[in-house]
């Protein structure tokens, strides 16, 4: 009865065995995955999203105070000249009265009895084609200009997301390629297991005059459906998540969070690759 | 086809074999006898290039022991048939499987495989088992399944090593007779065996090895 226990026990430990080394090797092409298509989503989207700040940034220029309707609108020309600059809306000191009233509900002109607003121009910028964004140039340009009081602009929280971002990027980056070489690693072990299980059938090949791609092919293939089993479970799981996440987030703000299909491809591709150099190291190591 | 220049090659003080020199042309049917531990197998797998000599040269369908490329010996092997002393089936495949094995590794058309493999096991008696692995199967039956496996790439030599070695008289005696069948269709024959009695007086040409030391003719 003892021995039977071993014997059950020893069985079922090879099985685990078995199946924990599979299982490791999915598990992480699917853990590579999961990072590596949410840096995929992420970059999409936060193109996008930057996009979207862009599109909505703005620059106020206030011209000096002895300048004159027609002197504004020269100036105003030579703004829209600059490069970079999508359009300038032109906003006269009675215009800026009137929206200093629409706002406040105060006539500030009866008030004071003149009218202290300056005349004053809304740009806006170009969000596309750019692939870092910076409005210093332009703003720089701006200030060149003879006749203009003052500029106002909040770049510091663009410039700020953009920075985090590109940080964020390389953390990315480096956790990926990291993670890949360790995803490598344990594809090429767990495919070593089967290898050793199966010596006496590679001694028998060899006997018989298989070739060594004859005997080597079928390891190769095997690291690869455990690749590709990882990138389909993190594909299915991302494009899940996305889902979801956009329910979600739809019930906030109109912003959706953007799947491309070629994710897929890609995610599909790299699990390719990274086991296959992950058998093909066991594979030559051993056989 | 094949040939031994003096060869030597020893696994270690006591045992091996020394100075041989062996010739068997295409069509030659000839026998190795020995006793238990003369060196039969070691020559056998000198023959195939898993081992190779420590002196002197094998020469097999023009490939040389001192010469060959290690990734031009599966080339060697398909053209060899070889029926191991210990069978070397893959336990976890059939019958058919196994035998089937040798023609995927020398590449050949799914349509005619089947035909083949299955001509093949009835031509050693072995129809109607082909589903069966190999621990189904008895000793002799699985002796018969590794011919069955040389056999079926129709090679033009089959080196078998104690084929009848878990045969029964009679059984014995029809493997004989196959492989004399076979040999007559072209294929040469170099077999191994320590019963003398199952092949005297058959017209066969006979090599002996006793310690280590071949000599040719009986
Ligand atoms: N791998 C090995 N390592 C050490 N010695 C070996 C090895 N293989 C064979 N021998 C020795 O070499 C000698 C020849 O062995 P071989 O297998 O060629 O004998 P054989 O004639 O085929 O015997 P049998 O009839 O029992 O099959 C024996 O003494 C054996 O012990
Ligand atoms: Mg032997």
């Amino acid at each position: 009865m003892n021995k039977l226990a071993f014997l059950i026990l020893e069985g079922l430990k090879n099985v685990w065995r078995h199946k924990l080394t599979v299982f490791t090797s999915v598990t992480s092409v699917f853990l590579t995955l999961m990072i590596i298509g949410s840096l995929f989503i992420t970059i999409d989207n936060s193109n996008s999203l930057i996009k979207y700040l862009r599109s909505k940034y703005k620059i106020e220029v206030f011209f000096k105070k002895e300048m004159g309707d027609k002197e504004s609108k020269m100036i105003l020309n030579e703004i829209r000249n600059i490069s970079g600059v999508r359009n300038a809306t032109y906003i006269s000191s009675n215009d800026a009265i009137r929206i200093f009233k629409d706002q406040f509900e105060e006539d500030i002109h009866e008030m004071l009895g003149y009218n202290p607003l300056p005349s004053s121009a809304v740009v806006n910028i170009i969000d596309t084609g750019q692939e870092e964004f910076s409005v210093e140039p332009i703003i720089r340009s701006i200030k060149n200009i003879s006749g203009i009081d003052t500029v106002k602009y909040q770049g510091r929280l663009i410039q700020r997301i953009e920075r985090f971002y590109q940080k964020f990027l390389n953390a990315f980056i480096i956790v990926a390629g990291v993670i890949i070489v360790i995803t490598i690693f344990i594809i090429s072990s767990t495919i070593r297991l089967t290898i050793y299980a199966r010596t006496e059938m590679i001694k028998t090949l060899k006997l018989i005059g298989a070739t060594n791609l004859f005997i080597k092919t079928p390891f190769l293939l095997e690291g690869m459906f455990h690749g590709l089993f990882g990138a389909l479970l993190a594909t299915g799981t991302l494009i899940g998540l996305v889902h979801t996440g956009n329910l979600y987030i739809n019930k906030i703000i109109t912003f959706q969070i953007n799947y491309q299909h070629t994710t897929t491809f890609w995610l599909i591709g790299i699990s390719v690759v990274i086991s296959l150099i992950g058998s093909y190291r066991a594979v030559s190591k051993i056989i | 086809m094949i040939s031994f220049k003096n060869v030597s090659y020893s696994h270690n003080r006591e045992s091996g074999i020394y100075n041989a020199d062996l010739q068997i042309d295409a069509e030659d049917f000839a026998f190795l006898i020995g006793p238990t531990g003369s060196g039969k197998t070691t020559i056998m797998r000198l023959i195939y290039m898993d081992l190779f000599p420590e002196s002197g040269i094998v020469t097999v369908n023009g490939y040389h022991s001192n010469k060959i490329k290690r990734r031009k010996i599966p080339h060697l092997r398909r053209n060899i048939g070889m029926v191991f002393q210990d069978y070397h089936l893959l336990t976890d495949r059939t019958l058919f499987d196994n035998v089937a094995l040798a023609l995927h590794i020398v590449g050949i058309d799914s349509a005619e495989l089947e035909d083949r493999v299955m001509d093949v096991l009835y031509e050693v008696g072995l129809d109607g088992k082909e589903d069966r692995k190999p621990n189904e199967l008895s000793g002799g039956e699985q002796q018969r399944a590794c011919l069955a496996r040389a056999l079926v790439k129709e090679p033009e030599i089959i080196l078998a090593d104690e084929p009848t070695g878990n045969l029964d008289p009679i059984a014995a005696f029809e493997l004989i007779k196959l492989l004399e069948k076979i040999n007559q269709e072209g294929t040469s024959i170099f077999m191994a065996s320590h019963n003398y009695n199952l092949i005297k007086g058959r017209g066969h040409r006979i090599m002996e090895i006793h310690e280590g030391k071949l000599r040719n003719g009986l």
